[in-house]
C-alpha cells in the first residue's frame, strides 16, 4: 500500500492481497458500520489473528481461518479487511 | 375437563449457531414427532416436537432457527429474537432454553450464548461433539464453566447419542436463570440506551425484560428490521435513527463497541475452563480440501458429483415413477369395474385417481434428490460447492448458494424451489425461485421430443444433428431467460442494500443417517400434505373441463355409427370411431371450446386451437400435451409410439383454407413458448407455499406467460419476414 496517511499503517495491507496461507492480524474493518458489526459478530475482532486458507477455483471467493472458524468471504470485502503483519 | 387432566408440556427450545448440530439434536430427541409449519406472516419454517421427559411429563420441543446474534442479520435471526424476548405472538418465550454450541469451537459459539444468557431465562448449556474434542485432546472443567456462565452446563454427542439421556434429565429439572451480566456497553451508549428505553411504552405485551433489548435493536436497526416497527412507536424508532446519525458522526465505530468487549469477555471465561485446548484438528480437513476445492480437479468433481446425482434422481425415480403409474391406472380399472359407467365413476378414475397418481409420482424425485441434498449439506460439501460456484453466480447478482437449487430444477422445478431454503438471504432466494421454473425440467422433454421429431430436419451440420443442436437451443433458451430475470428482479422489485456474503465452511463431518431419513421424509410429506391437496384440486378441475359437456351433435352421429359397426362384427371400425369420438368429445367440451376462445390469442404465433387445447391441459402437467394431442387427431394412446403422432402433426390441416396448419417455424415457436411459459399449477402451488404469499405466484404465472407470447411471436413473425415461414 502507498502512501498511507498513518505511520503505523504503512505495514497494513487488504485482506485480499494476502496470499494463500499467509497470516496477519486484522487491525480495522473499514466498511459499513452494519457490515463491520457483523464481520466482528462472526469472530473478524480487531487485534484477533487471521489466516487466509485459499481461493476458490475462479480466485473468488477466499476461504479464511479466525477463531477457529473457516469462512467464506468475498473479494468485495476482504478489500476492506486491512491487516498487519504479525 | 377430565379430573386428571395432563400437565401442560415444558416448552422447550432449542437454539445455537449454525452448524452447532442443533437439528441433529432435535432429531434425536423427537423422532418421527415433528411438525413443520410457517411462522406467520413470514417464510422462516417454525418445526415442533414432542418429546418424553424422564418424570413422564411430555415437553414440546422446537427447534429455532440458526443464529450468529440477537442483533438479528435476517429474517430467521428476527425470529429467534422475537421469539427470546416474548414478541412473537403465536410463539411464547420458552420454560427452558437447550442452547448448543460446538465443543470443537467454543470461542464463536459463546458469542450468542452469552447474549442469550443475559437475557435472564432458564437455559441449559449443551456442548456438543464432546466425542471430537476429546478426540483432539481437548479437556474442559465443565464445572468451572457452569460457575462462570451461571447455567448447568452438560457434554454430549448428538449424532453418536452420547449423554442424550443425561441431558434428558435436566431438561425435566426446574433451572434457576442465571444473573450473569457480560454486556460491556461503554457508558456513554449505555446513557443512550436508558433513554430510547424510557421511550418505549410500559405495557402489558412488552415485557420489561424486553425494553432494554428493543432498544438496543433500535439503535443498531440500519432499517432492514422490519419486525422491529410492529413492536416499537414510530415516534421512539425515529428518535433512535436521529441518535444513531450523531453517534455515526462523533464516534465511528460505535455500532461495534460491545462486539470486542464480549469476545474479551470469552477469552477470560475460557482461560479458566479449558484445562488443555487440544490440537486445532484441521490436517483432516485441509487434505479433503485441497483436492475438493482444488483449482483444476474442484470444479471437475463437483461436475462429475452434480451429473451423478442428477442422474441418480432421473434413473431411480423412473421405476419408483412407473410403479406408480402402474399402481394408479391398476386402482383406477379395478374401480372402473365396480362402478357402473357415469359422472360419478369418470370423476373418481379420471380426475381424483389420475390427480393423486400426479401428486404421488413427485414423490420419488422429491425423496431422492433431498436425499443427496441433505446427505452433502451434512457431510459440509454443499458448504464448499456454494464456495466454488459463487463467482458464476454472483455474475448475475445470486451467491453460490442459488446454483444447486437451479441445477435441480433440470429435474423438476418442484424440489429446486423446496430446495431454495439453503438460501439464507430472502432476495437471493425469492429470486431463485422465480427463475428455476425456465431450467427445461424432465416434463418439458416429450414435448420437446415430439415436435423436434416433428418439424426439425435429421441432419448433420458438422459433427452434430439439427435435432441435437435444437435440444441444447432449448435449455440454453431457458438458461439466458433466467439471467435476464434474475439481472431485472434484483434490479427492481428485489432490489436491496449490498449483502454480506460470508458463509461458513463447516469442517467435514460423516453425517446422521437416522437425521438424513427424517429430512427426506418430512420433505416428502411437506409436498404431499401443503402441494398436494393443491395440485389434486387442479387435476378434478382439469378433469371437469375435459370432459363437460358431453354430448354435441358430431359425437352423437359417431357413437350411432360405431354402434352400427359393433353390431355388424367390425372391430377394426369400432376401434377407429371410438378414437374419433374420444378426439369429438374432446373439441366439445370446455378444455374444447376454452382452445378455440383462446385462438384469436394465439394466432400470431403460429397456433391453432388444436394446440391451444393442448396448451390447456398442460396446466396439469406439460407431457400431458402430447397425449392431449394424440386424443384431438383420434390416434387413441400414444405412449409407446409417437411415430403417428408427429406425422399428423406434419400433415394437419386447417379446415377453412385446407392448407397446411403448422409450417416448421410454427413448430419452433411452440418449442420456445414451452420453454417459457408458466404452465405448471404444481410450481404455482409450491412457490405460494414457499413464499407464504399468492403475490409470487400470480407474478410468476404474469411474468413468464407474457415473456413466453412476446418471444413465440418475435420467432413466428419475425421468421415470416426472413422467409422461414414455408
Amino acid at each position: 500500500m502507498n502512501a498511507a496517511p498513518r505511520n503505523d499503517a504503512a505495514a497494513e495491507r487488504a485482506l485480499d492481497t494476502l496470499s494463500s496461507g499467509e497470516r496477519g492480524v486484522i487491525a480495522a474493518l473499514d466498511c459499513e458500520p452494519s457490515v463491520a458489526r457483523r464481520l466482528m459478530e462472526l469472530g473478524l475482532v480487531p487485534g484477533t489473528e487471521i489466516v487466509v486458507i485459499r481461493r476458490a477455483p475462479l480466485g473468488d471467493p477466499l476461504e479464511v481461518s479466525v477463531r477457529g472458524v473457516r469462512l467464506s468471504l468475498r473479494r468485495s470485502e476482504a478489500r476492506r479487511i486491512h491487516v498487519a503483519p504479525r | 375437563m377430565s379430573p386428571r387432566a395432563e400437565p401442560a408440556p415444558r416448552r422447550i427450545a432449542i437454539l445455537g449457531n449454525p452448524n452447532a448440530g442443533k437439528s441433529t439434536l432435535f432429531n434425536a430427541l423427537t423422532g418421527l414427532r415433528q411438525k413443520v409449519g410457517n411462522y406467520p406472516g413470514v417464510t422462516v419454517e417454525k418445526k415442533t416436537g414432542f418429546c418424553d421427559l424422564p418424570s413422564g411429563r411430555r415437553a414440546e420441543v422446537i427447534d429455532l432457527p440458526g443464529s450468529y446474534s440477537l442483533q438479528p442479520a435476517s429474517p430467521d435471526e428476527m425470529i429467534v429474537r422475537d421469539v427470546l424476548l416474548g414478541l412473537q405472538s403465536d410463539t411464547p418465550p420458552p420454560d427452558l432454553i437447550v442452547f448448543v454450541v460446538d465443543a470443537t469451537n467454543l470461542d464463536r459459539h459463546l458469542y450468542l450464548a452469552l447474549q442469550v444468557i443475559e437475557l435472564g431465562r432458564p437455559l441449559l448449556l449443551v456442548l456438543n461433539m464432546m466425542d471430537l474434542a476429546h478426540a483432539r485432546g481437548q479437556r474442559m472443567d465443565e464445572r468451572a464453566l457452569e460457575r462462570a456462565l451461571g447455567v448447568p452446563v452438560v457434554g454430549i454427542s448428538a449424532a453418536k447419542g452420547d449423554g442424550i439421556a443425561q441431558l434428558r434429565e435436566l431438561m425435566d429439572r426446574d433451572v434457576e436463570p442465571s444473573t450473569r451480566h457480560f454486556r460491556q456497553f461503554p457508558p456513554y451508549l449505555q446513557r443512550v440506551l436508558d433513554r430510547l428505553e424510557h421511550r418505549l411504552p410500559r405495557h402489558a405485551t412488552l415485557p420489561d425484560r424486553a425494553r432494554h433489548d428493543l432498544a438496543v435493536a433500535m439503535l443498531l436497526d440500519n432499517g432492514e428490521d422490519d419486525a422491529l416497527a410492529s413492536h416499537v412507536p414510530p415516534e421512539a424508532l425515529d428518535d433512535a435513527r436521529t441518535v444513531a446519525r450523531r453517534l455515526d458522526e462523533m464516534s465511528p465505530g460505535w455500532r461495534a463497541d460491545d462486539v470486542a468487549g464480549r469476545y474479551e469477555e470469552i477469552s477470560a471465561l475460557l482461560a479458566e475452563s479449558v484445562v488443555a485446548p487440544g490440537e486445532r484438528g484441521d490436517r483432516r480437513r485441509d487434505a479433503i480440501d485441497r483436492v475438493l476445492t482444488h483449482r483444476v480437479h474442484g470444479p471437475l468433481i463437483f461436475v462429475v458429483l452434480m451429473g451423478a446425482v442428477f442422474q441418480s434422481v432421473f434413473a431411480w425415480s423412473l421405476p419408483a415413477m412407473n410403479l406408480i403409474d402402474l399402481a394408479v391406472t391398476r386402482i383406477g380399472t379395478i374401480v372402473g369395474h365396480a362402478m357402473p359407467d357415469g359422472a360419478l365413476r369418470s370423476l373418481l378414475v379420471d380426475g381424483v385417481i389420475a390427480g393423486v397418481g400426479t401428486t404421488l409420482t413427485f414423490v420419488p424425485q422429491i425423496a431422492i434428490l433431498f436425499f443427496f441434498l441433505c446427505v452433502l449439506e451434512d457431510s459440509g460439501y454443499m458448504a464448499r460447492a456454494a464456495f466454488i460456484m459463487d463467482r458464476v453466480m454472483g455474475k448475475v447478482g445470486l451467491s453460490g448458494r442459488s446454483f444447486i437449487p437451479l441445477m435441480s430444477s433440470f429435474a423438476c422445478a418442484i424440489p429446486g424451489i423446496m430446495a431454495t431454503r439453503s438460501i439464507d438471504n430472502r432476495r437471493d432466494r425469492f429470486t431463485t425461485i422465480m427463475i428455476a421454473p425456465f431450467m427445461s425440467c424432465s416434463a418439458r422433454l416429450p414435448v420437446y421430443a415430439l415436435l423436434i421429431g416433428a418439424f426439425v430436419p435429421n441432419r448433420w451440420v458438422g459433427f452434430v444433428t439439427l435435432p441435437g443442436i435444437t435440444l441444447f437451443a432449448m435449455y440454453f433458451l431457458g438458461i439466458v431467460a433466467a439471467v435476464v430475470i434474475a439481472f431485472a428482479l434484483k434490479r427492481t422489485v428485489l432490489r436491496g442494500g449490498r449483502p454480506l456474503y460470508v458463509m461458513e465452511l463447516p469442517p467435514y463431518r460423516m453425517p446422521s443417517w437416522r437425521s438424513v431419513l427424517i429430512t427426506v421424509r418430512e420433505r416428502s410429506l411437506l409436498f404431499l400434505q401443503k402441494a398436494g391437496t393443491v395440485i389434486l384440486a387442479i387435476s378434478v378441475v382439469l378433469w371437469f373441463l375435459a370432459s363437460y359437456p358431453k354430448g354435441g351433435e358430431a359425437v352423437r352421429a359417431l357413437e350411432l355409427q360405431r354402434a352400427v359397426a359393433v353390431v355388424s362384427g367390425d372391430s377394426v371400425q369400432a376401434h377407429t370411431l371410438e378414437r374419433q369420438i374420444a378426439g369429438a368429445a374432446l373439441e366439445h367440451s370446455f378444455a374444447g371450446q376454452a382452445g378455440r376462445f383462446i385462438e384469436p390469442s394465439i394466432a400470431p404465433l403460429g397456433f391453432d386451437w388444436r394446440i391451444g387445447i393442448g396448451l390447456i391441459t398442460s396446466l396439469a402437467a406439460r407431457e400431458v400435451m402430447v397425449s392431449t394431442m394424440a386424443t384431438v387427431f383420434n390416434l387413441g394412446n400414444v405412449d409407446n409410439n409417437v411415430q403417428p403422432l408427429r406425422q399428423s402433426l406434419r400433415e394437419a390441416t386447417d379446415a377453412r383454407t385446407g392448407a397446411r396448419a403448422y409450417t416448421p417455424l410454427a413448430g419452433v415457436s411452440l418449442m420456445v413458448f414451452y420453454v417459457l411459459a408458466c404452465q405448471c399449477m404444481s410450481t404455482l402451488a409450491v412457490v405460494r407455499r414457499e413464499t407464504n404469499s399468492w403475490r409470487w405466484p400470480i407474478f410468476m404465472l404474469v411474468m413468464m406467460n407474457a415473456l413466453a407470447w412476446l418471444a413465440s411471436f418475435a420467432v413466428f413473425q419475425g421468421g415470416k419476414l426472413l422467409g422461414f415461414g414455408a
